[in-house]
């Protein structure tokens, strides 16, 4: 369609400053990531005093060395992934029986189990109600109830439902001919058949998982349940108004903000690594959610 | 003949079994045979339809206390009922009413600054004609969009740090004063608009690339022949052709309007930008979750709640009459 | 009594009947075709036989047990789709051995089967492949070994080679056919190409809006259809089908057919019918250009010559009603643009009701 060799000079020009422009959107969007890490390995007084731009000065670990010695930066690292693989098996084993029974037509009822689930999008009850649900369940401060009670979203249900019905009704009765009962159906056929929408549902739940805050911060109080987010988010507000740790880091070579930025470059590593995998999932994934009843 | 023969009518005792097999069976039989049948399907819906019911039903079974008097030892059920009484409070409410205007501005701005984003963007990234500094760009673009709030907002202070942050120390150079952003009201919604876009305009770009990319190529071909320029097919041809796209997305937008992320505006804000940022939900946050107000704060989420349900489904129909499927 | 028994066999969606109580049996090791035009429920009862849908009204036996409520896996046949439905993340072997591996058949029988089905179907290079590497005969042959290596009762084929292109479909219709011969499976065939239904079956089902109009073999559904309906399906291009009237004769009864008289065969029951309206049913082949012994001429308007290679079409008017003819070229067309007298036999004449559309000849000889 697009071919060099045919662009009128015009279009030659237009097709450069649109390639700058996307350049200078897309430099825009890496440099604060790239101003943190700088931050984060540079001295406390360099940052401090405004100093950091684009490399690190007087490029020192301490940061990290201050933040990689506190337990409660591995208790919370080692609790989010806690959350986020329990929470992700969970939604799974949820969601791909369910979405596979509401995508038979077969079922009965399946009309009032779709509205059922559809109008959760449409309609929440709000943050106190569910917290005081949360509460009555005695879910509070439990990582079981973390892992339970965000199990499922409608969204997904429908994605993946919405994949479930786009496969040929033959499968399903090739296998039935073959001696397979529903829950062979849904294990050897449907969910190898669906891998692509169950990649982007898995992309989804990790991703949420990973950064999940709001609720974990209400509803968790003890410190050794707490995710990296809530500990991310302690640390941040800590360091900005504690006066003894202002005290502490005019000796050693750390400051409020380098060790912020070591934090983050520390919760952004995992994303970083598993971002190239998910990536060529997510573009399909949201494609194939929305539409459609 | 012998065609009688070929036909070979079935024997009596054929005849007799059909006729057994054939007698209609009642509903309540026919029943019972679906579920003998067919009951593995319902238990693999089960889990899931109970997760809804607890989860997300009993709560709205729970909003009934923005009607009543609510304490926590007399439980949702034996707590008095009060009538709207929490509703008057709630309208004689300054800061309640001015969460409602901070909620819409917002959400106004960010359609107005926000919405365009992406699909300029878009637009951008179909006349880039070097597959791989497309894909570099559109690999770094979409990356914020799972980074967290808390980091997101951790970046944005540490940049807009009146000492430390990059943006004091360029205004610096400039020879401009130092300004402390997060405390100002007048700059937390800039801040938070322009954050919002720097998150969202690569990955809510998808959408429509993938319109783009189901434009008919032979639209492109005639225009070429037709001897038009790159910027005259893209208003020519792509703009109109992912009109509906567009259409659909906006009315998408105007129906979540009251739903400003609250979890970035948590993390950003502070007593004293309230003026400018404090949004319903988190208002409702501080009145429940922090001052223990529950009913009040559970009559405001549904008044929020009720208004959002109005306005998704009007969008809905809405976008049903442009695109004749809904979304979702 | 074994082999498939179906007893006035209903099919309704919801209110909507679409089987309307067939009886056909089907004898062990027989090849049946069911044929139709689209729409009139082959599909739809060669499901029920397999328990993929519900059978509404009526029995189904399968030797001397009725499954009308056995679930599909437990009624022992084996089913090859349209689309044949192989799994793509399974390769061939594993495909093949799918229904074996659920049934938990020891494994190395399972091996042994599927070495001997990809024998049988010459598809044991192919084992490792996965079915998108596979040519579209070859996905047919696999779809086919699925349901040879469980060595069912009966074999079900819904429109199998349709997907084919047209060489690869008469390939693959002899190939099933000799497949038949050798494992002598009870078939049941479901198609809307006649060809196939005449090479293939012992028998063929002709169905039409949810009824059997005929059973027979190819040659009797032919010869002596029992219908218009049947006349008109079976064939190609389909028998002519000229309106008319009986009228009696000195020597017997004659039909009144445009501006001529055909005298039919001496018949009882024909006797008294004057003025019955009828249909003469006249095959294309049986209409040659030259006179041969017994035939009378037809005048006739020449509208079009469409030419196969050794056999043209004629089509041509008769009387203000559409006929056509299908004679031989003899590697030459020029002489055929100038026809206009066809010549037609009495004694392979079809004669119909017009008003039930049944045929008279039938009625007659019984
Ligand atoms: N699930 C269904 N609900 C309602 N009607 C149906 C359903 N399935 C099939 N039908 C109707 O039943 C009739 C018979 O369908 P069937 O599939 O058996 O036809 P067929 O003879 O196989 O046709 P084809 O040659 O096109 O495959 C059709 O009129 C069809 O519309
Ligand atoms: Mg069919």
């Amino acid at each position: 369609m697009m071919n060099w060799n045919l662009y009128s000079r015009g279009d030659k020009f237009f097709a450069i400053m649109v390639s700058i422009l996307i350049g200078m959107f897309t430099v825009a969007t890496l440099y604060p990531f790239i101003y943190i890490a700088a931050v984060s390995f540079s001295s406390g007084f360099a940052a401090q005093a405004g100093k950091v731009v684009l490399t690190p000065i007087d490029a020192t670990l301490e940061a990290y060395g201050y933040i990689l010695k506190d337990p409660q930066f591995w208790i919370s690292y080692r609790n989010t992934f806690i959350y986020t693989i329990g929470g992700t098996v969970m939604s799974l084993a949820f969601i791909i029986p369910g979405a596979y029974a509401l995508s038979r037509p077969q079922l009965k009822g399946r009309r009032f189990f779709n509205l059922f689930i559809a109008f959760t999008m449409w309609f929440n009850a709000g943050l106190i109600p569910f917290f005081l649900n949360m509460r009555d369940l005695n879910l509070l401060d439990s990582m079981f109830g973390i892992i339970l009670a965000f199990a499922v979203n409608a969204f997904n249900v429908i994605l993946l439902r919405n994949f479930f019905e786009a496969i040929p009704k033959s499968f399903e009765e090739a296998a039935r001919m073959d001696g397979a009962n529903d829950f062979q159906v849904l294990w050897k056929v449907f969910v190898p058949l669906s891998k692509p929408a169950i990649a982007t549902i898995t992309l989804f739940c990790i991703v949420s998982r990973w950064n999940g805050f709001f609720w974990a911060m209400v509803l968790l109080q003890s410190e050794d349940k707490i995710p990296l987010q809530v500990f991310l988010r302690h640390t941040i507000s800590n360091l900005s108004d504690d006066d003894e740790f202002a005290i502490v880091q005019t000796a050693a070579g750390f400051s409020a903000e380098t060790v912020t930025a070591a934090i983050i470059v520390c919760s952004i590593v995992p994303v970083l690594i598993v971002y190239p995998f998910i990536q060529k999932y997510f573009e399909k994934g949201i494609l194939l959610g929305g539409v459609k009843e | 003949m012998t065609v009688q023969e070929k036909e070979r009518p079935l024997s009596k005792s054929e005849v007799a079994i059909s006729d057994e097999h054939s007698a209609t069976i009642g509903p309540f039989e026919a029943a019972v045979e679906h579920l003998k049948r067919e009951w593995q399907l319902y238990l693999m819906l089960l889990p899931m339809i109970i997760w809804f019911a607890v989860f997300l039903y009993k709560p709205m079974y729970g909003l009934q206390i923005a009607f009543k008097d609510y304490s926590i030892f007399r439980g949702i059920a034996g707590s008095p009922w009060v009538g709207l009484e929490h509703f008057e409070t709630l309208f004689a409410n300054d800061q309640f009413l001015r969460a409602i205007k901070n909620t819409i501005t917002i959400s106004a701005l960010n359609l107005l600054f926000g919405f365009p984003a992406p699909i300029i963007l878009a637009l951008m990234f179909n006349e880039v004609l070097n597959a791989s500094y497309k894909r570099t760009a559109q690999t770094i673009v979409y990356l914020p969009h799972f980074i967290s709030s808390v980091i997101i907002a951790g970046i944005v202070i540490t940049a807009f740090s009146p000492t430390a942050g990059i943006v004091n120390t360029v205004m610096g150079w400039f020879g401009l004063d130092p300004v402390y952003f997060l405390t100002q009201p007048e700059w937390f919604r800039p801040i938070f608009i322009g954050t919002g876009i720097w998150q969202e305009a690569g990955f809510g770009s998808i959408v429509f690339l993938a319109a783009i990319a189901g434009v008919n190529p032979s639209l492109y071909e005639s225009a070429v022949v037709d001897g038009a320029n790159r910027w005259q097919m893209m208003w020519k041809i792509t703009i109109p052709s992912i009109l509906p796209t567009i259409l659909i997305m906006l009315i998408i937008r105007i129906g979540n309007i009251m739903e400003v992320s609250f979890e970035l505006v948590i993390l950003l804000y502070q007593p004293a930008t309230y003026e400018t940022a404090d949004v319903v939900n988190t208002w409702i946050y501080r009145q429940g979750l922090q001052s223990g107000q529950y009913d009040l704060a559970a009559a405001a989420g549904l008044f929020n709640a009720i208004v959002a349900f109005v306005l998704v489904m009007t969008a809905n129909t809405l976008s049903r009459r442009f695109s004749r499927t809904s979304l979702w | 009594m074994s082999g498939v028994v179906l007893s006035k066999i209903v099919k309704k969606y919801g209110a909507l009947q679409v089987v309307h109580g067939i009886d056909l049996r089907i004898d062990p090791k027989e090849f049946v075709v069911l044929v139709g035009p689209s729409g009139c429920g082959k599909s739809t009862t060669l499901r029920m036989i397999a328990g993929l849908e519900a059978i509404t009204g009526g029995a189904l036996t399968i030797d001397d047990r009725v499954v009308n409520k056995v679930a599909p896996k437990d009624r022992d046949v084996a089913m090859v789709f349209q689309n044949y439905a192989l799994y793509p993340h399974l390769n061939v072997a594993d495909n093949i051995a799918f229904g074996l591996r659920i049934r938990k058949v020891p494994k190395a029988e399972i091996k042994k089967a599927v070495h001997e089905v990809a024998e049988i179907l010459g598809l044991t290079d192919y084992l490792a492949r996965r079915p998108s590497d596979l040519s579209g005969g070859q996905r047919q042959r696999v779809a086919m070994g699925r349901a040879i290596v469980r060595h069912p009762k009966v074999f079900l084929f819904d429109e199998p080679l349709s997907n084919l292109d047209a060489k690869l479909r008469t390939q693959m219709r002899a190939e099933i056919k000799r497949l038949h011969k050798r494992l002598g499976v009870t078939s049941i065939y479901v198609t809307h190409d006649q060809v196939e239904a005449m090479t293939l079956a012992d028998r063929i089902v002709v169905m039409n809006q949810g009824v059997i109009e005929q059973i027979g073999t190819p040659m009797d559904l032919f010869n002596n259809p029992a219908n218009r309906f049947v006349a008109g399906f079976i064939g190609s291009p389909p028998m002519n089908q000229l309106h008319g009237f009986l009228e009696a004769g000195d020597s017997g009864p004659l039909a009144q057919v445009g501006r001529i008289k055909v005298k039919l065969p001496k018949s009882e029951s024909l006797r008294h019918e004057t003025g019955r309206p009828v249909i003469l049913g006249i095959r294309p082949e049986h209409v040659t250009v030259n006179e041969v012994p017994g035939s009378f001429p037809i005048n006739v308007n020449l509208d079009l010559v469409e030419t196969l290679g050794s056999e043209a079409l004629l089509h041509t008017d008769f009387d203000g009603m559409s006929f056509v003819a299908r004679v031989e070229t003899l590697g030459d067309v020029g002489h055929l643009t100038g026809v206009d007298t066809l010549h037609v036999r009495p004694d392979l004449m079809k004669l119909f009701d017009a008003e039930t559309g049944r045929s008279l000849s039938l009625e007659a000889g019984a």
